[in-house]
């Protein structure tokens, strides 16, 4: 048997040893790429919804925190509607800084058969949208016809079938890329649809009237203030100008979100530190009992004629091995823990949550396995230091 | 005396989780109108493969003679369990039903778990079947 084949036969000789000693590692694998892989989405999710708002101020109603937040409605998809008098888009359009607004109207679906849950329905103008039509532009570049309809990647339906909402048939045309946000679960229709939806949604005694007559109404005004005006400034214009409508900067909705996502990569952050600080100690115990324990064998080795160098070789190797092992391991874990479980996730937290792209999911497990490589040899340098500076003829006597 | 197959005791652990689990903190969608969606039947689906598990990591427990095969057995009805929701039978379309954020996912990790403790139990078996 040749000198190199040793740390292969020492560690299969040694089952019991060896496993332990991957699942430590597996575990510090598990906790970091795991760890990683959460807060990389939570800040793709966060881009995501930057990317997806694309206005400057949201004009709702003022009605509408009360009834459902407009923030659960974007990050989670809480279907609900509520409404404005068509004429305040006219009233925005009034005030001076507003450059585009883009008319949006909310209905959430009624609850049908078997499998399905409420939905977002959200009506845009394709005329004046500059907020989801770009997005709705990546799968389909038609425009929408009536009773076309575009679903988010996370609608149960298929392009070229018909969806149900309130005993109507609407054509799905395209379904949208995901986002990790609301969005992803709403159904995108024109203005035309929408207001035909709206009218077999009353028929259902589903009421949406602002007065007696009026059966034109949108649910929020997504405005781009003009180049040289102040946001701050136009918002304030806006909330004096339109009356029972609140503008709110889509920025300061935001900051709310990355305070959540701060707050919550911070403690993921914290637990892998801890667990790491845990793991390198328990590592570095564990290699030095290991070298007592083989006080002996290493002795025998080094009368054998095997140099200091050549047995702390053999140690980093045996280290790297397990290591190697227990990264991959924990790698795998973490991956079967966190990909399956990402809408669980996602709704636990109440966060925009966009999974990693696969290129990226694969540098993060190579990263894992290379420092989890890393603290093995470190860990194990420190044994072998030790090992290198003791006397093989006192550890043969003693254990004599 | 026997010896103690650890392959087989995790396998009879997880398969008691696939089995509880599917009935009560794992299991299928609850409609407000009490009736059953495709996910309830896969949710029964995986009671009954859950017992075949528990049952066969049993006879491995007690049954030195027949480990191999029957972890082999175990090792086939995890790849049954894991085909069993979605592919086999029909869960609901819309990703954040119960049926797709919690039983799918969780009866994934338990079936890839049992795959790997089954498969770990054949390796062992058949070293030792080979050594004599």
């Amino acid at each position: 048997m040749k000198l190199s084949q040793l740390p292969l036969k020492n560690l299969t000789r040694r089952p019991g040893r060896t496993a332990a000693l991957m699942l430590l590692t597996a575990f510090l694998a598990l906790s970091v790429f795991g760890g990683s892989v959460v807060v990389d989405a939570l800040r793709g999710g966060l881009a995501s919804l930057e990317a997806r708002l694309g206005a400057d101020i949201i004009v709702m109603p003022a009605e509408a925190e009360s009834k459902v937040s407009f923030k659960n409605l974007l990050l989670q998809g809480t279907a609900g509607a509520y409404y404005l008098d068509a004429s305040a888009l006219e009233r925005v359009r009034e005030v001076e800084g507003v450059g585009q607004a883009a008319p949006q109207t909310f209905l959430a679906s009624l609850k049908a058969d078997c499998c399905a849950v409420k939905v977002q329905i959200i009506g845009i103008d394709p005329a004046t949208d500059f907020t989801v039509k770009p997005w709705i532009e990546q799968s389909y570049r038609r425009e929408l016809q009536d009773m076309d309809v575009v679903v988010g990647c996370r609608v149960n339906a298929d392009v070229g079938e018909d969806l149900r909402i309130y005993d109507l048939n609407t054509h799905v045309v395209a379904r949208l890329a995901e986002t990790g946000t609301g969005f992803d679960t709403a159904v995108y229709c024109n203005m035309a649809t929408m207001n035909t939806l709206l009218k077999a949604a009353e028929d259902k005694g589903v009421t949406h009237r602002i007065t007696s007559d009026g059966e034109e109404v949108v649910s929020a005004i997504y405005v781009k203030v003009a180049e040289g005006y102040d946001v701050g400034k136009v918002c304030n214009a806006l909330n004096g100008h339109v009356r029972k409508a609140t503008a709110v900067k889509a920025k300061s909705m935001l900051t709310g979100v990355a305070d959540s996502l701060t707050g919550v990569s911070r403690t993921v952050a914290l637990l892998i530190g801890a667990v790491w600080a845990l793991a390198i100690v328990i590592l570095l115990i564990a290699y030095a009992m290991m070298i007592n324990e083989r006080r002996r064998e290493f002795a025998v080795l080094r009368l054998l004629g095997a140099s200091r160098w050549r047995l702390g070789g053999l140690m980093l190797k045996e280290a790297a091995l397990t290591s190697l092992g227990g990264g991959v391991l924990g790698v795998a874990l973490a991956a079967l823990l966190v990909f399956p479980f990402t809408t669980l996730i996602e709704s636990s937290l109440g966060l925009p949550y966009l999974a990693p792209a696969p290129g990226r999911v694969l540098l993060l497990a190579l990263a894992t396995i290379l420092a989890t490589l890393l603290i093995g040899a470190l860990a194990s340098a420190w044994a072998a230091y030790r090992l290198s500076r003791s006397d093989p003829g006192n550890a043969l006597r003693e254990g004599a | 005396m026997k010896r103690l197959s650890i392959p087989a005791v995790i396998v009879l652990i997880l398969a008691l989780v696939v089995a509880i689990g599917s009935q009560t903190f794992l299991g299928a969608c609850v409609h407000e109108d009490g009736s059953f969606g495709p996910c309830h039947w896969a949710a029964r689906a995986l009671l009954g493969e859950g017992c075949l598990a528990a049952a066969l990591a049993l006879l491995a427990l007690f049954v030195e003679q027949a480990r191999l095969g029957l972890y082999l057995a175990s090792a086939l009805n995890a790849v049954l369990g894991l085909l069993t929701p979605g592919t086999l039978i029909a869960i609901c379309g819309m990703d954040t039903m119960r049926c797709r954020m919690v039983m799918k996912p969780a009866m994934t990790v338990l079936w890839v778990l049992m795959l790997a403790a089954a498969a770990a139990g054949c390796a062992m078996e058949y070293r030792r079947a080979k050594r004599g």
